[in-house]
């Protein structure tokens, strides 16, 4: 009851274009006319940043109850408060909602300063938009179809300023294009704390750039390239590579550390071209980092296996899969229990982890583990811990001494010859003091992975794997969030989804059956799991599900030594 | 620090270090424009090595500095001239010659005259040995005295430009002698200005009864001395005219954060030269208004933003700041009140935005000068770094010491009602004794100002038009007739229908008018002046000093400058004068501060009242941009678009307008 009476309190009746509303108090206007339906106009205003408002895009009606003279409002005959309105339009991005407040969005005075406005940002601006990146999800463009004029009347020469400069290694600067929207600015000295950006000279000559003599090169440099609204902050990577409405875009999320931030991949005819952070506030905020954007060219490395091979006794020859599954399986059921080990990995998804569980159960493998992989991380959004599913990992395979423990003991125990085969899933048994020699005096090394390497290349049979953008499924990041991966290409020539390997794998070894589609995996592990339980595929949604305190995991990861760091860290697929 | 060349000297290093102990030690930044001009004075110009060197000081990132060194025009990336001469070009300067002053000289010592720099700001021309070098400047604030130029730090009044050499070999200031009092003047505050013998030591001014008005107001309640300023209608100075006590009441008497005082010394408005005379000659009156209004307010400590024009100003406060703490009427437990008051001098750099209240608090706080948006960065909430503040004019703060030596209600009896008080009025332009003049606001007509007091229109024209609060006040045309509500002293109105002779020269008066008394800056035109040319002067102002933030000034203020520059070229077209209307409107109240207005008002007024002056110059027809084939609106109606039969489908054709397909 109290708590109902102090949520009374703190909502304010607002009125949006003549229509009661109620907002929670702390609402800012233009968030208040979103949630009516109204959508304002703006280029400055962004929520996750400070506002200046100074594009001065969004204005609107304001006004306030008429006071009677006993300080309450006066009430019309509708009996809701009379308001006067104020005569000079006003921005709704820098002020909250206040009870009783009147706002028109719609009226003509605000369609005449939208107008105003459009054909200020526009009589300076070069107006290339047939070669600009940013043609199609460009804000100049989108409200010129409703307040711009259909010729100039803008007679003069236009500011001259400078063009593609090189703000920093991934990020590329059209001062023409600029409308001075300040948003890169307040990023990064308010998000990624890097004060690079700033403008120089004044008035209508005012040029975004940065000191001479420092650089934005920042981790998270490409998130201004997200924010500018215009075509003036333009991603060297992408730039020039794809008009934007060619590309599909998929919601998946980042694998490249334990954050999983959410991600939106472009893509086009089996091709990534960009990946875009995708706003989720239990994650990422709006933001990501550069190192994991970018983070996607090895899906076209040269090295990229694409026919699964087996080892005919002189070298890897391309097979079928039915039959490379069925080697594969051959040559694991020689051994059991302790005589093989299963290199997992933190980037396997829960679902590739279960099937690998089972069929750990079923040969009785007790040598399982994944490789942990550090690197630097930050206080923003870049955990030091890179794999995108240590957690579940953990949690599904059983890891209870943390990942990474059983390693050394695995390597005694090949380079003792006790380990006679080895399954190496996505990671490269050389990264961890096994030696190419070793290797090729197995009875068997069975490897599936994306890339080819000095590792694989001594394979027994070697599995064509899916990357990240290629596959279905879910992880768990390292704050216990449920997140889903979605295709968002298919894999080259004959790799597979890594899931769907695992399955064959498994029925071959005599396993499971009944598994179908990934779904039916999850459904598994939801009644085996209790953290996945009740829950589906589907009922993670785009935005994840918590399951999980993150100390309720079994054990946190244990710190490797420095040297196994740079191994994990060498052993990173990057393709460029 | 030492990754730069250049070396600093220990003493350099030293002044800068006082400096930054100028504000509070979380507040370096501020520091950072007083830093460049230290740096300017001994290096001469800023150069990158000055840009990482005081941001690594003052611990902040080099854009931080590099951001202000292009903001603010004094600050050089050039070497300048050993004598180096700044030329005032707006309004008043311009129609008494300044063009000719920076033509002649630069024919007559062979500068090659630079006409368009880098960005906005007017390039600096240098003589080929390096000895000389001179620059286009905006308002110098003396336009009494116009033209006006600054050698160095020296101001040289009533140039003549038809013999300018004598300003590369006179390093002095060359200051005109003031005239006496008019009699309809009515001197409070410009008591000592121009007085016989008066000088601005603390002797002097102690000897004419100076701070006994300080002694009598710490010995007042503080909430006595807000009453009385309220009581006396005080309005602002500076332009907007807003109650001085009311604005004081904003600050809570329980405030719990530091209160600072800001006294707006960045005077800077075209036409308006009144705080530059009671800085250099009566500076001890300022102190004393600033230290009874800390004292009222509770503020320990006031900043005087002084423009950076101003360098003899500065150091005239400095050395009125070391005496008046001699006499203990500022520092520690001032006069045994218990109360402590400190008072720095901050220097501007070229910006008239810094004299918009907000902008002067960012520039303050070390940043370019961008205003703030209001709600929620109310000064007297959250003003400088964040604290309760208020910003008054130099001519509000001396108005405080005199409302206190006279009380509140007497100082209310001068003027008129809701216009109280006495106020400086500076008049320029095409005068035959152009100058300040103190009167009872609104007990002078403009007719007195400009005909008895200014003694009338120069060369015996006649009066074309008058701007009369500084150059963004809304122009008013000498034929025009006003329809002025007054009051009569039974308390009846009656409509007076006035000419532009009979306007009281008071605030609302002139709001009545459609205009405004701004900062008390009369600029007036004869007959001979084009509008045009006078507006185009106007708008070259308002582009260069727009800051640049909100869109609609940025872009708005340069469009204009640069169809009135066409129109002067010949190549106006009839569009021309709609154009300019429609920008301005655009503009006017859709800004984050009042410079929206400011250079807005003088376009919208000029293209209303002079059409016929803005026709003539926009006789050109340009063939229109073809038109689109259609509108948006038609695009979205399908109905609206005729629909044309296929050219090459002769299957259409043969089948008539009645196929069915």
């Amino acid at each position: 009851m109290a708590e109902e009476k102090s949520n009374a309190h703190s909502m304010f009746n607002v009125q949006v274009d003549g229509v009661w509303h109620q907002f929670p108090k702390g609402t800012r206007v233009i968030e208040a006319c979103a949630q009516a339906g109204v959508y304002v106009p703006r280029y400055c205003y962004h929520k996750k940043l400070s506002s200046p408002g100074n594009c001065r895009m969004c204005l609107i009606e304001m006004g306030m109850p008429r006071m009677g003279p006993d300080r309450k409002p006066e009430l019309g005959a509708d009996g809701k408060p009379i308001i006067n309105w104020m005569a000079r339009p006003q921005i709704c991005c820098a002020q909250d909602v206040a009870e009783g407040m009147g706002v028109r969005t719609n009226s003509p005075l605000v369609e005449e300063c939208r107008k105003g406005v459009m054909e200020f940002l526009l009589i300076n601006h070069p107006l290339d938009c047939p070669i600009c990146d940013q043609a199609g999800e460009c804000e100049l463009q989108e409200f010129s179809v409703e307040y711009g004029a259909a010729g100039s009347r803008f007679l003069e020469n236009k500011v001259k300023k400078p063009k593609a400069v090189q703000l920093g290694p991934r990020v590329t600067l059209d001062d023409e294009r600029c409308i001075l929207c300040s948003r890169c600015v307040r990023f990064c000295n308010e998000i990624a704390k890097d004060d690079v950006l700033g403008f120089v000279d004044r008035g209508s000559h005012t040029v975004l750039t940065a000191h001479p003599g420092t650089r934005l090169e920042n981790n998270y440099s490409l998130n201004t390239v997200d924010l500018c609204p215009v075509g003036a902050l333009t991603s060297t990577d992408f730039r020039f590579k794809m008009r934007v409405w060619f590309l599909k875009e998929t919601k998946s999320i980042c694998t490249s550390c334990a954050t999983g931030c959410n991600t939106l991949i472009g893509t086009r005819e089996d091709i990534v071209y960009r990946q875009t952070p995708r706003e989720n506030d239990d994650v990422n905020s709006c933001w990501m980092c550069d190192y994991g954007r970018l983070n996607f060219k090895y899906l076209e490395a040269e090295n990229r296996i694409l026919e699964p091979k087996i080892f005919d006794g002189e070298e890897l020859t391309s097979i079928d899969w039915k039959s490379a599954i069925g080697h594969a399986a051959l040559q694991l059921r020689q051994f059991s229990g302790w005589n093989i080990a299963i290199i997992a990995s933190g980037r396997m998804t829960n679902e590739e982890l279960w099937l690998t569980r089972k069929i750990a159960d079923l040969l009785g493998v007790r040598y399982i583990d994944i490789v942990p992989r550090f690197g630097e991380g930050d206080d923003i959004l870049l955990s030091k811990h890179r794999n995108p599913n240590a957690t579940g990992a953990r949690l599904i395979l059983g890891l209870d001494e943390g990942p990474g423990a059983k390693l050394s003991a695995i390597a005694q125990a090949v380079r003792s010859g006790e380990i006679r085969v080895l399954l190496a899933l996505g990671e490269n048994p050389l990264n961890l003091g096994i030696s190419a020699e070793q290797l090729t005096n197995m009875s068997a090394f069975v490897a599936m992975d994306i890339l080819s390497n000095a590792a694989n290349e001594h394979a027994t049979v070697l599995l064509p794997a899916s990357g990240f953008a290629e596959k279905r499924g879910s992880m768990i990041n390292g704050k216990g969030r449920l997140q889903r991966l979605n295709r968002a290409v298919r894999p080259p020539g004959n790799a597979r989804d890594d899931w769907e390997i695992l399955r064959d794998l498994l029925q071959a070894l005599g396993g499971s059956n009944g598994i179908y589609m990934i779904e039916d995996v999850f459904r598994q592990m939801s009644a085996e799991i209790p953290p996945f339980a009740d829950l589906t595929l589907s009922k993670i949604g785009d935005l994840g599900v918590h399951v999980m305190k993150v100390d309720e995991s079994p054990r946190p990861p244990t710190e490797p030594k420095a040297k196994d760091i740079e191994q994990a860290e060498k052993s990173r697929p990057t393709g460029r | 620090m030492d990754s730069t060349s250049t070396r600093v000297p220990a003493e350099l290093e030293r002044r800068m270090d006082e400096a930054i102990g100028h504000y509070p030690p979380d507040e370096k930044r501020s520091a950072a424009l007083p830093l460049l001009h230290l740096w300017q004075e001994h290096f001469d110009f800023i150069n990158d090595d000055a840009v990482t060197w005081i941001a690594a000081k003052l611990g902040l990132q080099p854009i931080n500095i590099l951001e202000l060194v292009t903001f603010y025009p004094m600050l050089r990336e050039k070497c300048a001239g050993k004598m180096h001469i700044r030329v005032c070009r707006t309004l008043s300067c311009a129609m008494a010659g300044s063009y000719q002053v920076m033509e002649n000289f630069c024919a007559a010592t062979g500068i090659q005259r630079k006409t368009a720099g880098d960005g906005i700001h007017a390039p600096i021309s240098v003589s080929a040995d390096g000895n000389l070098s001179i620059e286009f400047v905006e308002c110098l604030a003396s336009c009494g005295t116009a033209p006006v130029c600054m050698v160095n730090d020296k101001l040289h009044e009533n140039v003549d430009p038809n013999s300018v050499v004598d300003l590369s070999e006179n390093r002095e200031s060359r200051i005109v002698n003031r005239p006496e009092p008019h009699p309809l003047e009515h001197r409070i505050i410009f008591k000592n200005i121009g007085r016989k013998n008066w000088k601005t030591d603390i002797k002097t001014y102690l000897d004419d009864g100076g701070y006994d008005d300080l002694r009598k107001a710490i010995k007042m309640s503080r909430t006595d001395i807000v009453n009385e300023v309220k009581t006396s209608g005080l309005r602002g100075r500076g332009g907007a005219g807003f109650p001085c006590g009311v604005k004081w009441s904003f600050i809570k008497p329980d405030e719990k954060k530091p209160v600072y005082l800001i006294c707006n010394a960045d005077e800077s408005e075209p036409g308006t030269f009144k705080d530059r005379y009671i800085i250099h000659e009566d500076p001890h009156q300022l102190l004393e208004g600033i230290a009874i209004s800390c004292f009222a307010l509770r503020a320990r400590t006031a900043y005087i933003y002084i423009r950076g024009e101003f360098p003899e100003g500065a150091k005239i406060l400095e050395r009125a700041i070391e005496e008046a703490h001699e006499h203990n009427f500022l520092g520690r437990n001032i006069l045994g009140s218990g109360f402590d008051v400190d008072v720095y001098i901050h220097r501007g750099a070229g910006a008239y935005i810094c004299g918009e209240e907000t902008g002067l608090i960012e520039s303050l706080e070390g940043k370019r000068a961008y205003p703030r948006i209001k709600p929620p960065y109310f000064p007297a909430v959250l003003g400088l770094y964040m604290c309760p503040t208020i910003v008054n004019n130099v001519e509000t703060l001396c108005a405080v010491k005199h409302i206190i030596a006279m009380g509140g209600a007497k100082y209310a009896q001068l003027g008129r009602p809701n216009n109280t008080g006495t106020r400086i009025v500076c008049v320029s332009g095409d005068v035959e004794r152009p100058g300040y003049f103190e009167i009872e606001v609104g007990k002078v007509t403009m007719g007195q100002l400009i005909y008895e007091m200014a003694g009338g229109i120069k060369w015996g024209r006649r009066l074309k038009a008058v701007i009369p609060g500084g150059s963004s006040a809304k122009v008013l045309r000498a034929d025009e007739r006003f329809k002025l509500k007054q009051k009569q002293p039974d308390g009846s109105t009656i409509e007076a229908d006035l000419s532009i002779d009979e306007l009281p020269m008071d605030f609302d008066s002139l709001a009545a008018a459609g205009s405004m008394a701004g900062s008390g800056g009369v600029i007036v035109l004869d007959d001979s002046r084009d509008m045009v040319w006078v507006l185009n002067n106007i708008n070259e102002f308002y582009a260069h000093e727009s800051c640049g933030q909100c869109t609609p000034c940025r872009e708005g203020s340069l469009w204009m400058k640069k169809i009135t520059e066409r129109m002067l070229d010949g190549g106006g077209v009839t569009e021309d004068p709609r154009t300019l209307k429609t920008i301005g409107d655009n503009i006017a109240g859709r800004t984050i501060c009042a410079f929206g207005e400011a250079c807005a008002w003088p376009t919208q007024s000029f293209v209303e009242k002079f059409p016929e002056e803005f026709a003539r110059h926009a006789r050109k027809s340009i063939p229109p941009p073809l038109p689109p084939e259609y509108t948006p609106e038609e695009l979205t109606e399908r109905d609206h678009i005729p629909t044309s039969p296929l050219a090459r489908d002769p299957g259409w054709e043969k089948a008539g307008a009645d196929a069915v397909i």
